[in-house]
């Protein structure tokens, strides 16, 4: 791994985003710009299963376009935060922050995909089966939406330690 | 009359101080600062989606902004408080800055977009609540409010490269 890394240091796409300021600058900004884009739907789509945004409506109401949303915002980050990677990718490969943020990234990921979807879509069927599991229900959701709220908080914190501390 | 001198007394105040001289102070207050960047640009970029009739459109828009204005003014606030401790310690190398610059021109552009949105554009709300796809001024005020934050956003990051 560590002489891909080397390899990947010294391609000709690193090495101008290393030596070209405004490049690199430019390219943390629009890396910034997707996150933003990311952890805002992840905020909307968890506020709305926590019941504070639109109560009274299916959660997947909210969760299916917040989704894309956050779809579109990892696309973005995820396509410059290769280019950032490379001329440091061996200083960040063995960075405690860069290593928790990728761990924190892949879990809020996996957590929204196969957990908050499948709560959301899941509760338009539940008030139909009885107060228990309306009440079952309204906790699952609760939970879910606290476990996606710390995730991509911890995430957001990551890469913020990551640009300040690296 | 130089505005140097008062660049330098924002530099010398307690906050100024603290945030250059102090080990966690400045990383603090830009971590801080990007929090509410995310917090605000993040949930701002809903309503415009609504405005411009991308996204969210089985919502009426006056209910996506009252829901999601107390979270975009708390992430404003937070941006702007943050944002004049972290130009009260560099005042001198911010308003030298080009990048600086772009980046409050294009605050200053979002503040006078909103302001003509909710001076105008939102008083005939009622004709365009429900409607999936609002009238122009509400479109151009939706990508005007994109192109700006995206703008706000890039230039403040090359400034952090280019100040220090």
């Amino acid at each position: 791994m560590a002489s891909f890394f080397a390899w990947l240091e010294s391609t000709r796409v690193a090495l101008a985003v290393r030596d070209t300021l405004l490049l690199n600058a430019g390219l943390s900004g629009v890396h910034l710009i997707g996150f933003a884009l990311t952890t805002g739907g992840a905020l909307v789509a968890n506020l709305n299963l926590l019941g504070v945004l639109f109560p009274g409506r299916p959660p997947i109401e909210v969760t299916r376009p917040a989704s894309r949303g956050i779809a579109l915002g990892l696309l973005i980050s995820g396509a410059t935060g290769v280019f950032l990677f490379a001329p440091r990718a061996t200083a960040a490969s063995v960075n405690g922050i860069f290593q928790l943020k990728m761990a924190l990234l892949v879990t809020a990921v996996l957590f929204h995909v196969f957990v908050h979807r499948r709560v959301a879509r899941a509760t338009r069927h539940v008030h139909l089966s009885g107060p228990s599991a309306v009440a079952w229900s309204q906790t699952t959701q609760r939970a879910t939406a606290i476990v996606g709220l710390l995730l991509w908080t911890g995430l957001a914190l990551s890469g913020c330690a990551f640009i300040l501390l690296e | 009359m130089s505005i140097h001198p008062f660049l330098e007394w924002l530099e010398a105040t307690p906050v100024g101080v603290m945030i250059k001289e102090s080990a966690w102070g400045f990383p603090i207050t830009v971590a801080v600062h990007i929090m509410g960047i995310m917090l605000s640009v993040g949930t701002l970029v809903w309503f415009d989606l609504r405005l411009l009739g991308v996204s969210m459109t089985g919502y009426r828009a006056s209910l996506m902004y009252k829901r999601l204005a107390p979270w975009m003014v708390t992430g404003f606030a937070v941006m702007f408080v943050t944002g004049l401790m972290l130009v009260t310690a560099y005042a001198t190398a911010a308003y030298s800055n080009l990048y600086f610059r772009i980046k409050v021109s294009a605050m200053v552009l979002a503040a006078i977009n909103a302001f003509v949105y909710h001076r105008y554009t939102e008083r005939r709300i009622a004709l365009w609540d429900e409607s999936a796809a609002p009238p122009k001024g509400a479109r151009v005020a939706g990508l005007l409010s994109i192109c700006v934050w995206a703008t706000v956003i890039v230039a403040g990051r090359i400034m952090s490269y280019t100040m220090f």
